[in-house]
């Protein structure tokens, strides 16, 4: 392989991913607020440190862990993040047994047993809301 | 408005909630806890205001289920695989009917069918079923639930399907 592809293909290899993100007023000047705080200079390592984070909150309550705040005095709040929540793995429901007659019974069969009907507009749009 | 979705907790409060459904009251206030933690047989997840984070608005109740494959008609049973089915039941679905009109309803679904596709991806189900009232039917099929007729139209409810690879279709879409 020619030397200036090899470089080529290296230096397209090692381009880092770029994140661009649009923020509303209030949640840049929440960013910016926070940065000073945490003595953050760049984007990148207030993306990091968020990461960071974000990935220890997912694999405390991937385990089944609940976190915590406690104050000085011992009064503790739990967090509760909806997103968080989806992974946690009481998410896995109970069983319970269903009523069946024969005529339902065969319709689901048919229903299950053929192409997917498509999401209907209504059920889209919900999802992406 | 801003309103948060989570699973029910102890001290939340149900009181005062009111969807005009005597069933559905009851069943948030006397049995969603202790089904959820006691006796585990349904999940109940809720929507709250940001601001007053424990006052129940609206709620779902999600369970699993199967359908042994021998339960099946016998002209279905041949090529399908020895396994029964599985699906998750949406068993429950309220909201105050102080708040209705501000797309609470819609927001459950969603975070019902969230759940839904990611408890297929851990544990494997194939559909969504409920149970609706009559009335609402109408307002289940246009997110995609189909009426499984054969279930008597004398009852007060119409049980309905919705395939998981729809809501996945969705989600793509």
């Amino acid at each position: 392989m020619p030397a200036t592809v090899t470089k080529r293909a290296q230096r397209k290899s090692a381009r880092k991913p770029k994140f661009q993100a649009d923020l509303a007023p209030v949640e840049d000047r929440i960013v910016r607020s926070l940065k000073e705080e945490l003595q953050l200079s760049s984007n990148s390592d207030f993306m990091a440190e968020a990461v960071a984070l974000f990935r220890w909150a997912v694999a405390e309550r991937k385990r089944g862990h609940k976190i915590v705040s406690e104050s000085t005095t011992g009064e503790r709040e739990v967090l509760v993040l909806p997103r968080l929540e989806r992974v946690a793995p009481e998410a896995v429901l109970p069983y319970v047994n269903i009523t069946w007659n024969e005529k339902e019974l065969e319709n689901l069969m048919t229903l299950a047993l053929a192409e997917p009907a498509q999401p209907t507009e209504a059920l889209v749009r919900a999802m992406r809301g | 408005m801003g309103v948060i979705v989570r699973r029910l907790e102890e001290d939340d409060v149900v009181e005062n909630f009111d969807c005009k459904d005597e069933a559905l009251n009851n069943y948030l206030k006397k049995h969603a806890w202790s089904n959820q933690q006691k006796i585990s047989i349904g999940v109940t997840y809720v929507v709250v205001d940001e601001l007053a984070c424990k006052t129940v608005l609206g709620y779902f109740t999600l369970a699993t289920s199967a359908i042994p494959r021998d339960s099946f008609p016998k002209k279905h049973v041949r090529g399908l695989p020895a396994y029964h089915l599985p699906l998750i039941l949406l068993a429950r679905l309220a909201v105050d009917h102080r708040f209705e009109g501000k797309g609470l309803g819609r927001l459950l679904l969603r975070e019902a069918f969230r759940i839904s596709v990611s408890v297929s991806e851990q544990v494997g189900c194939r559909c969504i079923i409920t149970d609706a009232y009559r009335h609402k039917v109408a307002w289940y099929a246009k997110y995609g639930f189909i009426p499984l007729e054969g279930g008597g139209e004398d009852k007060p409810t119409q049980r309905m399907f919705l395939d998981i690879r729809t809501l996945k279709a969705a989600l793509k879409a």
